[in-house]
């Protein structure tokens, strides 16, 4: 079992929005299309190749814009004052990473590539700007930074080990199925040490965790790469936690 | 595997070449020295990091030998010195407490196994410390199912050795034999009795030891047909779990204790062939199985089990239960295989010596797999393990279309197929049972290392 193809978007160009775009579907709705944008100005810059463990930001950086990723994956993170890392969240193709910058003029996290990454890059104060004419965007933005918040539920909550995993697992492949990639076979590009720390898991549950998932058939894993066997039982395992 | 194999004068000699054994692949002329313990530790970093880390598994080698047996083409030293055991089981000790903090402590180890060289030069006592020294490092299973074994030299155990062993927690042994004729025993300088050799079977029973394993080789100096039929009688009737038939491969340029053997004695590519058969069709008729290229085993063997339920795996101790294991090589020689890498330690006990007395990692050179390897690997494992490869399975696994991919070694199958061995269908590569007596030509169709030289003086031949 390995993954056929590893999420890649498809480039757009002056006319066709990229395949993971996070705006594309919005932007759509309000009959604005690429051109259009265009005329208007919406400085988008495509970024990257950025590679494993390279940084896009730091905590304390000044913030000036948002981005989407096109590609690969990105880790946020904090570090305590005793320097212990705090890993915050996984954004995956067609996701925005800043968002939680938008209410200071800096950066409160790091963000480190887990693999090769393509970003989108456009500057805050013009999207803002759009948005106020165009308010299906305001709205999308609204939404995507509720979703942001969300996720921090995922990890509150007094739930085991497995309903944890259950739920990240689900999460992952609902966000990719969004995405146009396969729902049931994904490459994990986070390590064990980096799940523990966003589950709040010692790491040697999360391989315990991942086993048990294995010999009940429920996931099959190789090295970083898992298929669901069982999207129901996931489902069922984890909807304590995501309730919907 | 059918009986009656039969190969005419013109395909022995065109199929009468050098090539790899495929203990890995790449094969251990590609490990490059650009490849150290820096990038040996960054491939155990990343195997800590999956999602369910892989069980380990430990080969500690043993070099020293008491006496040179001529057809040896293993790393080892002669002496009788005994107490040069001491300084390397220390620098042993030392290099697993290199190693071992590499490795996450939640990785179980699930196999052990000491090989030579002659590891019964150690006293089980020095056994004993090595043991300890890796329980202290590393978290050894307690499960039964695990698998721990030592190759033994029938003519230097002493009494209560092997009961001392099992203590120690091996319960699979693997004798050295080669051949029971006198005449070829004196010829390769290992004179070593009938009786020697069932008492250490015995012993290993006695001491409840879960699989016995016995080495022969073909193609030996003065060998002849009915001595070695007779050899292979006795073995059989011994009942060993497993029996492992290998071919001598003559390369005194290499090994120089080969030096001592008459070339003139040796058999022809026909004779060395009548060999091979005869010893096929004695061990079949005797009730074991041909698991693959050089083993044999009894049908609830551990081996014969993974082969049914396809977890038979290829790797440097030859067939093995053990697929899923990340493998660390302890000592001089020694080769791991780890995450998708594979390295070795110096060759030369100085070197080795040099490097874990300045506090280093020994590591000497190594390679890390590219895709193309990986890919070409999982073929030629299918190939050695089952004599045949699942074209949809490679293609799903590596997105790619199979015949695309491996174009280039197509006619050279194609010509393998006209002659009769193997069978290239819509589902899977096959080897016919005359093939399957030449894997490792097969396999070269799949190797991508062997385009570029032609005369390889590296590799044995492969009858």
């Amino acid at each position: 079992m390995r993954l056929k193809n590893n999420p890649i978007a498809d480039d757009g160009d002056e006319l066709r929005f990229c395949s993971t775009c996070a705006f594309s579907a919005a932007c759509m709705e309000q009959g604005y299309d690429k051109t259009r944008l265009g005329e208007l100005h919406v400085l988008v810059a495509h970024t990257g190749p950025y590679t494993e463990g390279m940084h896009l930001f730091r905590e304390g950086d000044p913030f000036d814009a948002i981005a989407a990723v096109r590609a690969g994956t990105v880790k946020t993170y904090v570090t305590d004052s005793e320097g212990r890392e705090q890993v915050q969240g996984f954004f995956l193709p067609g996701e925005v990473i800043g968002l939680n910058a938008i209410s200071s003029s800096r950066y409160p996290c790091n963000a480190v590539a887990l693999d090769p990454v393509m970003l989108c890059r456009f500057s805050f104060p013009d999207i803002a700007a759009l948005a106020t004419r165009m308010p299906g965007l305001q709205q999308h933005l609204f939404r995507l930074l509720s979703q942001d918040i969300g996720k921090a539920a995922l990890l509150a909550g007094n739930f085991t080990a497995d309903e944890r995993l259950a739920a990240f697992l689900v999460s992952l492949s609902r966000r990719y199925a969004a995405r146009g990639f396969s729902r049931t076979r994904f490459r994990l590009t986070m390590t064990r040490t980096d799940i523990a720390n966003y589950l709040r898991l010692a790491s040697e549950s999360v391989s315990r965790g991942f086993r048990r998932l294995q010999d009940t058939g429920i996931v099959m894993v190789d090295r970083r790469e898992i298929e669901l066997l069982d999207p129901a039982k996931l489902e069922a395992m984890a909807s304590s936690i995501l309730r919907g | 595997m059918s009986s009656n194999i039969t190969f005419d004068a013109e395909l022995l000699r065109r199929y009468d070449q050098p090539g790899p054994r495929y203990t890995s692949y790449p094969t251990a002329p590609a490990f490059a020295s650009e490849f150290g313990a820096a990038q040996l530790r960054e491939q155990a970093r990343r195997t800590n990091q999956e999602l369910i880390p892989r069980a380990l598994s430990i080969y500690v080698h043993v070099p020293f030998c008491f006496s040179p047996c001529f057809y040896c083409g293993c790393n080892r030293i002669i002496t009788r010195d005994t107490t040069r055991s001491a300084p390397y089981l220390s620098r042993l000790a030392r290099e697993i407490e290199l190693i071992a903090p590499w490795f996450d402590r939640d990785r179980e180890v699930v196999q052990v196994h000491l090989g030579g060289g002659t590891p019964n030069f150690l006293r089980p006592e020095q056994i004993f410390d090595l043991m300890e020294s890796l329980r202290a490092n590393f978290h050894l299973s307690g499960n039964a199912k695990r698998d721990f074994s030592i190759e033994l030299d029938p003519r230097f155990l002493r009494e209560g050795d092997i009961a001392s062993y099992a203590a120690l927690g091996f319960s699979r042994a693997s004798l050295g034999v080669q051949d029971f004729d006198p005449v070829v025993q004196r010829a390769v300088n290992r004179e070593q009795s009938v009786e020697q050799t069932l008492a250490a079977i015995s012993a290993c029973r006695d001491s409840g030891f879960r699989s016995v394993n016995v080495d022969l080789i073909y193609g030996l100096p003065k060998q002849t047909l009915e001595g070695f039929g007779r050899s292979l009688d006795t073995v059989t009737q011994a009942r060993p779990d497993r029996i492992a038939i290998y071919g001598y491969a003559h390369m005194p340029q290499i090994f120089k204790a080969q030096t001592q053997i008459d070339e003139a004695d040796l058999p022809d590519p026909a004779g060395k062939l009548a060999l091979l058969q005869l010893a096929i069709d004695r061990l079949t008729r005797a009730g074991y199985r041909h698991i693959g290229m050089d083993h044999f085993a009894l049908a609830d063997d551990d081996l014969s089990r993974a082969q049914d339920s396809g977890t038979l795996h290829r790797n440097f101790m030859g067939y093995t239960t053990h697929a899923d294991c990340d493998l660390i090589g302890l000592g001089v020689s020694a080769i791991s295989h780890i995450g998708d890498s594979f390295s070795q330690n110096p060759r030369e006990l100085p070197a080795w010596e040099i490097a874990v007395d300045r506090g280093q990692p020994p590591v000497w050179r190594g390679l890390a797999l590219s895709f193309d390897d990986r890919v070409r690997a999982d073929v030629i494992q299918q190939l050695m393990c089952n004599a045949s490869v699942d074209i949809a399975a490679i293609e799903n696994r590596y997105d790619i279309d199979f015949w695309d991919y491996f174009a280039t070694g197509l006619a050279r199958l194609e010509q393998l197929a006209d002659d009769g061995l193997v069978e290239l269908g819509q589902q899977r590569v096959a080897a016919t049972s005359r093939g399957r007596l030449l894997l490792r030509i097969i396999a070269m169709c799949f190797d991508n290392y062997l385009n570029a030289a032609t005369a390889r003086p590296r590799y044995s031949r492969v009858i």
